[in-house]
Formats: C-alpha cells, structure tokens, sequence
C-alpha cells in the first residue's frame, strides 16, 4: 500500500524532443497535468514541465506568442539527467528525494521502460491514506516516552477500551529536552473519553484534543 | 395553527438505545415527552404513533446486505467478527437484542414525519428519536445504525420527484452520513454546523467539503472552534443559513437538533447554552414559514448530559414546532420525579441563566476565527447555490 508502485499513475502522457511548445502546452491544459515525460525510440531522454514552457515563450498576449509556440520544440527546453524512482520504493523514499530536490514529480521506471509516474498530489493522496482521514473517527495526540514498548502500551490501552485503531503516526518530538515521541492516533469512535482518561492514569500525556478553553494546542 | 403541529412519538421508539452506562440513553427521550406534557405543552396536542420502516424504506440508502447483518445482529445469528465489517458490535454501537426493528421504527417514525408535512396533513412534526446522521450506506458509526433523515429523504424524492429538500444539522458532531447520500444531488441541500474535524467525531465536514459534481455547492459546512459560545454559534448561524435557504429555496426543511454543543455536554469541546437551543428552532422555523409554507420536520440527534441539556433544549424544541411559548419554571412534579435518579442537580428554571456561562478568556479569539470560516463560505460556496425557483 506505501510503495511508489501503488500510488504512481501508470499511463503516461509522454511527447517527444520534436513536439512543439504549443502542442505540449496544449496537453497539459487538456489533461490537466503539468509534467511530460519526453521520450525517443522509447526511451526516457528528458521531462519537460508547463512552467518550462511558459518561461520559454513570450506571454499570454504578446503578438509574437503564436509564432514562437510553433517554432520552440521541447527538446530544446527539457530538463536532462532525471531523478526516477523505482516501483519497488517506499513512498516516503520518494517523497524525501522530492522534499529534498524541490521536484514535482518522480518518473518512475524499470529498467530502460518509463511504467508510471508519481506527482506531489499522487503522495498528498497517499498520506491521506496513510492517515485514514477519509474514515469517521477522533484524533488523538499523546506523548510517549522514546522507548521498546511504549507504543505496545498505547495500543493495549486502546485495545481495553475495546476501540479500533484506524491508523497511526509515530514520530520523535523535539522539546524540553526530554527525547520522546509523539504518536497521532485516530481512532474509530464518537467517543475516546474512557481511552482519554486510561492514558492519563497510566502516565501517558494526551496533547490533543485540548480539554481547556485556554489549555495549550489552542 | 397550533393544531396543526404533531409530535410523533411512540413508546416502542423508546427501544433505540445500547443499554448500560452507553452515552446514547433512551431516557433522555422519555425524560423529554414527560417534560413536555408536564409543561403544559402537549394540552390540545397528540402523538401520532409511527410504523416501523419497510426493508425498501432502508434500502434507498442503506445496501441490503448491511439492513440483513443487522436483523441477524439482532437475533444473535451472526458471528461477531462478520459483523464488526459493518460497524456492529463496537463499543459504539454494540449489538442489542432486537436492534433491527428498534432502528426501522425511527427510520418510519421520521419517513411518517415528512409524509404528513409534505402530505399537507401537518405544517410541522416533531420526532426527537430521529436525527441518526452518522450512519453510512453499510455501515453503523457513531450510536446511528440506520440514517433517518437520509431514508426519509431519499423516499420523499421517490415520491414527489422534483422535490428540494433543506437539511439543517446543528449538532456538535459533522452530519457527515447524510452529507455523503446526497453529495451529488443538487435537490438536496445539506448544511451542518459542528465542531471542528480537527477535534471532534467524525473528523470530516472542513468548508471545502462542497458537494460534487451536479451537487457542488450544496454540501454547506460551518467548522466551529472548541469552545465556541452562544455569541460566535448564533453570529455564524444567522450569517450562513438565511441566505443559503434564500437562495436554494426548498420545499421542505428537515432539522437536526442534536444539543450536544451544550457547555455541559461531556463528548463535545463546544461551550452552548440553552439559548441556543431556542434561538435555532425559532428562525428555522420563520424561515420555513418564508420559503415553504411552513412546511418543516424537527428531528433530535445527538445530547449527552441526558439529566440537565436534553430534556429541556428539546422541550423548547418542541414549543417552537408547535407555536408555544416556553415557561420559564421547571415543573416540581418533573423534578421530584428524575431528581432521584440524577447523578447530578436538576435545574430550576427552564433557561440557563447568562452569568453561569461567563465569555471565556479566548472568546474574541474564538469569534474572529470563526468568523474567517463563514467568510470562507461565504465567498467559495455560497455562491454555487443556483437560485432556486420564486413561489
């Protein structure tokens, strides 16, 4: 479920280092997507996006735009030497080489073949997957020590209460300089009162949702 | 006019509930009936007793196979683990012998509601047992098994094709099941006004949750902060719904009075008092008597301090349904009756007084991130709403 293959979209929209700027921008707009693949012989040569194009030609309205559309093709304005990714990825594998190169997108490929490609919203819809905010159910914040077990704990709290786990996020939590973790628990029911007050007696501090009108997280 | 109000009501709606120390508790609806009748306020009123839904009744919104899960649940004939798929047998919506027809009846009591509204033999109706918005096509979520407004929707549609239909929820919870039955219908227009998803059940009913397709622009919601009071609810409800029943102009308005934005509520963060609890039924209804002849059903929802919030917002419910006055006193019989087994002091008067509910240090705070919310609306949404058609 959290593998480049399962979020990617696998048919491409591709062009070739011939096409004109009008004809890719013309797909773009129709498609509504704004990275092309550029392919020869096919094989991956390149990737050109709209803002490529619309850097590289006179603006909306400018008399000569028509003419230089027809005239810039995209193999003179492709980006070369592509960052890919593999199928076989993990997402967040994905998504930090995006982060880190301020990419869009992420062709992805097997061997010398262009299969997919996977775009900053193809990740935004996997985390909301990731996160099931898409099912019914209460957020939970609660701060857990960074050590073996702790989640175990949580989980066997929530598990008493006889509540199902919807999905969860653990991620280490800077501040006080204590090293623990913050775990986003969502869980499946219209009222988490009584897994609430379990994890306070046992220690753990709840951070969300506020219980006081002028309590922190507000 | 007066006469012309009905409170539907059977004894056997009293069977919708999970036993023991569950929050959704049937007495609260049997505290509410005795309030009324204590009050004064069902003199030269009757209940109307309503049949169960018919298994074509639930299936308009509900898949066949879920309506038969749960008439096994009912009858012990089915294995827990087939049945927690569809939601049953939670800790919030555990199995009940019988659950089934208990559920079929609210489905029919609020079905026979909007009959007799529409059917022109009441102007309002009244049934505080309705008003299950959380329940999804095959699945049970949040105490609602079967949803009966959607049911009664969907068949009112069936039945007078053309029919626009207003849904107006404004419990604490987002009514997210009803939402998504008609996200695409531009027929039906459902406004929810809620406590945040960010905080609160069922996490969904953001601003930019519009609708779809056909329906874009008729899925309203208006996500309230924690801890909102009476000023900012009342301030967003006035700046949102008037206008978009004017421009949507419906046939009928199906309200959903859950009165768990309550401050004493304990499963919401929102800080009501029972002024809202009058404030809401009167405009909607003044605004069913603008737009529709008068043509509005009243629903309950949800409402969990069952002693103190409910009996009383749902009689002033029903004083609104049925053009009363609320008295100001709490009945001595009432009390004497409950105040034995209440855990906590019964009010005596029958509104909260203002200065037991104080602004909050945050309240400007509050107000103003509010009110960024229903510009939003205003400016993104509201606007979708074609027109609808003049009397």
């Amino acid at each position: 479920m959290l593998l480049v293959r399962d979020s990617m979209v696998r048919e491409v929209v591709t062009v070739s280092p011939e096409t004109t700027a009008a004809e890719a921008l013309k797909l773009c707009w129709e498609r509504g997507i704004r990275h092309l693949p550029v392919l020869e012989g096919g094989k991956m040569v390149g990737l050109i996006s709209d803002r490529d194009l619309r850097l590289a030609t006179p603006a909306l309205g400018d008399p000569n735009r028509a003419a230089a559309l027809e005239k810039i093709r995209v193999g003179d304005e492709m980006s070369r030497g592509i960052t890919t990714a593999d199928p076989e990825d993990p997402i967040e594998q994905a998504a930090m080489a995006m982060h880190e190169k301020k990419i869009g997108c992420l062709p992805v490929v097997e061997g010398d073949d262009l299969v997919g490609i996977l775009t900053a919203s193809d990740v935004m819809a996997a985390l909301v997957r990731l996160v099931g905010a898409h099912e019914p159910g209460s957020r939970l914040e609660v701060q857990i020590p960074d050590r073996p077990g702790s989640l175990a704990e949580v989980a066997g709290i929530v598990r008493d209460q006889g509540v199902n786990i919807v999905s969860v996020l653990s991620a280490p939590s800077e501040g006080n300089g204590v090293a623990h973790s913050v775990a986003v628990i969502r869980l499946a029911t219209i009222n988490p009162s009584g897994v609430v007050r379990s994890l306070q007696e046992a220690g753990f501090p709840v951070l969300w949702p506020p219980t006081a009108p002028d309590g922190p997280g507000l | 006019m007066s006469g012309r109000a009905v409170f539907v009501h059977d004894e056997a709606l009293e069977a919708y509930g999970f036993g023991g120390d569950h929050p959704f508790n049937p007495l609260r609806v049997r505290m509410t009936i005795e309030l009324c009748e204590s009050l004064g306020l069902m003199e030269g009123h009757r209940f109307v007793s309503p049949e169960p839904a018919t298994d074509e009744d639930l299936t308009t919104v509900h898949s066949l196979s879920y309506v038969r899960s749960v008439q096994k649940a009912g009858r012990d004939e089915a294995p827990l683990s087939e049945l927690l798929d569809y939601g049953i047998g939670t800790q919030d919506n555990p199995i009940f012998p019988q659950m089934h027809e208990a559920c079929a009846h609210v489905v029919g009591a609020v079905i026979g509601a909007c009959r007799l509204v529409v059917g022109g033999e009441a102007e309002h109706a009244l049934c505080v047992s309705g008003g299950l918005h959380h329940a999804l096509r095959s699945k049970a979520s949040g105490f609602c098994v079967y949803n009966d407004a959607g049911a009664a929707i969907a068949r009112l549609k069936e039945e007078h094709p053309g029919i626009r239909v207003a849904y107006v929820d404004t419990d604490a919870h987002h009514g997210d099941g009803v939402q998504w039955m008609f996200y695409d219908d531009p027929d039906v227009l459902t406004f929810s006004m809620h406590e945040s998803g960010r905080y609160l059940f069922p996490g969904t009913g953001g601003v930019e949750e519009k609708g779809r397709d056909g329906g874009t622009g008729y899925s309203l919601n208006v996500p309230l902060q924690p801890f909102t009071q009476d000023p900012s609810f009342i301030e967003c409800f006035e700046e949102t719904l008037p206008e978009a029943l004017r421009r949507f102009r419906p046939d009928l308005i199906l309200s959903q009075n859950g009165c768990d934005a309550h401050a004493l509520d304990p499963l919401t963060h929102l800080s009501a008092t029972t002024r809202v609890y009058e404030h809401v039924p009167r405009r909607v209804h003044e605004l069913a008597h603008e737009l529709c002849e008068g043509r509005w059903v009243a629903i309950g929802g949800g409402g969990y301090d069952i002693w103190r919030v409910v009996p009383r917002a749902w009689a002033a419910l029903w004083a609104a349904v049925s053009h009363q006055e609320m008295p100001e006193t709490m009945p001595g019989s009432w009390i004497a009756k409950w105040g034995g087994q209440s855990p906590v002091a019964l009010p005596n008067l029958t509104r909260d007084a203002a200065a037991d509910y104080p602004p909050i240090g945050r309240a400007a705070q509050i107000e103003e991130r509010n009110r960024r919310t229903v510009a939003e609306l205003k400016r993104k949404v509201l606007p979708l709403i074609e027109e609808g058609p003049r009397p």
